[in-house]
């Protein structure tokens, strides 16, 4: 089936969101009424999800007419389960290492703070470092548009936080912007690196991906809790493997459902950059508030009292959550630059050079009228002038090129 | 397997039924509507260059296809 690639994306995003929201409302439920310990928790998720996500993954290898009901209902990228290629280690222990003390983290925020609606919404700071860190790393550069937008989301969301029962402690605060916001932009960073690689020939599938980053995030959190017990002389370890065994029902629903949240998220950042990703899933903070409700309303979280000043806050930080994803969407330009050379200049150099160009997303050399045909995604017309034409003009050799904007597109999913 | 692009010059008033048909066609993964000297690009990914002449042939008989040009891919860099 054949959609266009932005609603793919935003579908995929707002799914993984909407997931992320009931998870967060089970994780509640697990903290205030059976597993106290978050240390322990954070360890059971793994030791839970390693057989949860090797059985899921097993279901989704069954070949249907051909093709894996993972590659029908998941992702078309999916065939079967496979070993990790080694091409692939090096990024999954980074984003296994983000895992394991993003979990923990997380979940020794929710013990503290109670409420999923004021821990979610605090978190997403971690789109302002996404966008600090791609500007690094990436070659597309964030543009204006692109840091304008998020931290509009940002402080969107932030504000959404202040509201219903919230109380924000130093502790608090230095957890999300020291702790779990890097952490979490290790794991998605390498994730996306992961999605982005092509392995054997074929574009990487979410559902191998997903499976590996928890094998790697089990060997992680049981290193990292294994030593902090050495050196505390606490007993975390045993409990979570305890906590895997008294509760495995409470923690393999969170992580069947967490499956399926991670996986779709894995498939956005193969589409989207990590932070316009992130920002997109922030619309996870107006998902949760129902789960809220219903939670105070069973008397799992106590009932919260709010005050009409504080509805507007909320009702603020909303309106601005959905003005930055609005214009994340809104502002993106694409292009197919034709090019026709000149006799004589070497075609691996010319690549290359082009290549080089901020904003080029595809270089192709091609056989037929033109030698080239170059992919472009910018944020503004003006960048596609500033950044791209100027640059094409300066490499020599160039006898020609056409530029043809990209009005609407769709690609097979 | 073969990756070409396939350039498309349209009739006017035809585009939005031929996407349409283009949409139903097995080995095209990427249609783009475009603004230039084309009308519609599209992305093809075959086995051999004996199916990459079918699927121009299937787009050459679409109604208000007016010319194709196949431009095949040697080599790529992408993200």
């Amino acid at each position: 089936m054949k959609i266009r690639k932005k609603y793919l994306f935003y579908a995929l995003a707002f799914s993984s969101a909407l997931i992320g929201a009931l998870i967060s409302s089970l994780d509640t439920v697990i903290v205030n009424k059976y597993i106290f310990d978050p240390w322990a928790y954070g360890f059971s998720c793994f030791i839970v999800g390693l057989a949860v996500t090797f059985l899921l993954a097993l279901i989704f290898s069954i070949p249907i007419h051909g093709k894996s009901l993972g590659s029908r209902f998941v992702d078309p990228s999916f065939e079967r389960l496979r070993f990790v290629r080694r091409v692939e280690v090096k990024y999954h222990v980074f984003a296994g290492i983000g895992n394991s003390i993003l979990t923990v983290g997380y979940l020794h925020l929710l013990s503290m703070l109670g409420d999923p609606s004021t821990v979610l919404p605090f978190s997403q700071i971690v789109i302002l470092y996404l966008v600090v860190i791609e500007s690094f790393v990436e070659k597309n550069i964030p543009t204006l548009p692109e840091v304008q937008s998020s931290i509009i989301v940002t402080f969107g969301a932030m504000l959404g936080s202040i509201s219903l029962t919230g109380t924000i402690t130093l502790d608090s605060m230095f957890l999300v912007f020291v702790v779990i916001s890097p952490a979490w932009v290790l794991f998605s960073i390498y994730q996306r690196k992961l999605k982005m690689l092509r392995v054997d020939n074929k574009s990487n599938d979410s559902i191998n991906i997903r499976f590996w980053n928890v094998v790697f995030s089990f060997f992680f959190s049981a290193l990292f809790i294994f030593l902090y017990d050495v050196l505390t002389g606490s007993s975390h370890f045993i409990a979570g493997f305890t906590a895997s065994y008294r509760y495995f029902n409470w923690v393999a629903l969170v992580m069947i459902i967490a499956f399926f949240s991670y996986v779709f998220y894995i498939r956005a950042l193969g589409i989207g950059k990590a932070s316009v990703t992130q920002a997109v899933r922030a619309s996870t903070i107006f998902f949760i508030i129902p789960f809220s409700v219903l939670l105070a309303y069973l008397n799992v979280i106590p009932m919260f009292v709010t005050t009409p000043v504080m509805i507007v806050i909320k009702i603020m930080g909303v309106i601005l959550v959905f003005l930055g994803i609005a214009s994340f969407a809104l502002t993106l330009v694409k292009a197919y630059i034709f090019i026709r050379m000149k006799p004589g200049y070497p075609i691996e150099e010319t690549m290359q050079k082009l290549w080089d160009i901020p904003g080029v997303t595809h270089v192709t050399a091609v056989a037929g009228t033109y030698d080239f045909i170059v992919k472009i995604r910018i944020r503004t017309l003006v960048k596609g002038y500033e950044n791209i034409i100027r640059r094409i003009e300066e490499i020599k050799g160039i006898q020609e090129y056409r530029w043809n904007s990209v009005l609407k597109e769709w690609e097979e999913i | 397997m073969i990756a070409a692009y396939i350039l498309i010059e349209m009739r006017p008033g035809s585009t939005d039924k031929a996407i349409e048909k283009m949409r139903k066609i097995e080995n095209i993964v990427k249609i783009s509507v475009v603004a230039g000297e084309y009308d519609i690009v599209v992305r093809v990914h075959v086995k051999n260059l004996n199916s990459l002449l079918k699927v121009t042939n299937k787009i050459q008989m679409i109604e208000g296809v007016r010319k194709t040009t196949t431009q095949v891919i040697e080599k790529e860099i992408a993200l």
